[in-house]
């Protein structure tokens, strides 16, 4: 492989784009495809076959050929709503998995620089924040802070724009308080179940980092789940 | 070759270690005048633990980053990236499988068989 090419993923990467690394296995010659490039003499004969892979999405040697092809694909946003100790366990975790990371916490006390480095931190209403970011169906919500007036706009935007995963901290008192006030937003119950409410899996932890290890665990199951639904 | 399933992996968003962390690491070596050997996993069958695409980085003092077997194959991998840099090669298949001896050596103890694609970066 070429610097120029090695150079070339990492800033693709770095963008957060969608493309693939075409390998001639015969040759050594490796090249970079996405929908709007076309390809270098190496690779054409093989056009259909390598677009076919490129939009499932599959990785390996294309039948009949010597190419090999790896997809890079655009990673999963999550917006963590709350800067609180657990999203600290949080972006920890989550930075060994690819995954794109938001914070929004109107409370600046919360947003120190100190307290989280590395990730971006909108230190606004979760209505005025999330306005900013393009959101689509690949985006996952996460809310800490169990405060209505900061949780629910971001619950309601979440639910609205049909986010993959949304999860919300707190006991099943307050989560049930929660979805009577969703419901008199106008949610629907199928739409209020699909919050995962408490948040996170049981196994029995109690402190940060296990709270925080739960979620992640949650968040990586349905994550798999869109990725399998969303190439079959 | 055994008869044995092929397995095509679908891209895997959460793999960190198929994308940023090992290749800036690979370019920040290439940057200290290292030279850099990329290994790649292109080909699985049966139950081979790492994925189609799944990388690992070796620079010519032997140093080495990521995984493409979770142990059992990386030894034989360090020393073929090593034998591709000294004999100034450019690229090179290396298919292990339970019946070849070396894999047996290396104790590829899962049943599976992996094809590694290894090239200089350069």
């Amino acid at each position: 492989m070429k610097t120029k090419i090695l150079k070339e993923i990492i800033k693709r990467n770095s963008l957060k784009e969608d493309f693939a690394v075409l390998t001639n296995l015969s040759t050594g010659n490796s090249e970079i495809f996405n929908s709007k490039k076309s390809l270098g003499n190496e690779f054409k004969n093989y056009e259909n076959k390598i677009k076919n892979f490129y939009n499932l999405k599959k990785n390996g040697i294309i039948d009949g050929t010597q190419i090999f092809i790896l997809n890079y694909i655009k990673p999963v946003e999550v917006i963590i709503v709350g800067a609180v100790h657990i999203a600290q366990y949080l972006i920890d975790l989550l930075k060994n998995f690819n995954f794109i990371v938001t914070i929004i916490d109107p409370r600046k006390y919360f947003t120190t620089q100190q307290r989280f480095q590395k990730v971006k931190i909108i230190n606004e209403w979760p209505n005025n924040a999330l306005e900013k970011i393009k959101t689509n169906k690949n985006f996952a919500l996460i809310t800490l802070t169990h405060d209505p007036k900061i949780d629910d706009p971001a619950l309601s935007y979440a639910l609205k724009n049909k986010f993959f995963y949304i999860g919300a901290l707190g006991s099943k008192k307050t989560h049930e308080n929660r979805c009577k006030r969703l419901k008199e937003a106008g949610f629907a119950e199928k739409e209020i179940r699909s919050i995962h409410g408490p948040i996170g899996i049981k196994f029995g932890g109690k402190s940060t980092p296990e709270i925080a290890l739960s979620i992640v665990a949650q968040l990586v199951s349905e994550t798999n789940k869109i990725l399998l639904n969303s190439k079959n | 070759m055994r008869e044995c399933k092929i397995n095509y992996f679908l891209g895997n968003n959460l793999n960190e270690c198929m994308s940023e962390t090992i290749l800036k690491s690979a370019n920040s070596w290439i940057e200290t005048k290292k030279k850099v050997v990329l290994a790649t996993v292109i080909k699985t069958w049966g139950s081979s633990p790492c994925p189609i695409g799944s990388k690992m980085i070796v620079n010519e003092k032997g140093d080495f980053l990521g995984s493409v077997s979770g142990g059992c194959v990386e030894a034989s991998i360090i020393n073929e990236c090593l034998e591709l840099i000294k004999n100034k090669n450019s690229f090179k298949k290396i298919h292990f499988t339970v019946e070849d001896e070396s894999a047996w050596s290396v104790g590829l103890a899962c049943g599976g068989e992996l094809t590694v694609y290894i090239e200089q970066i350069n």
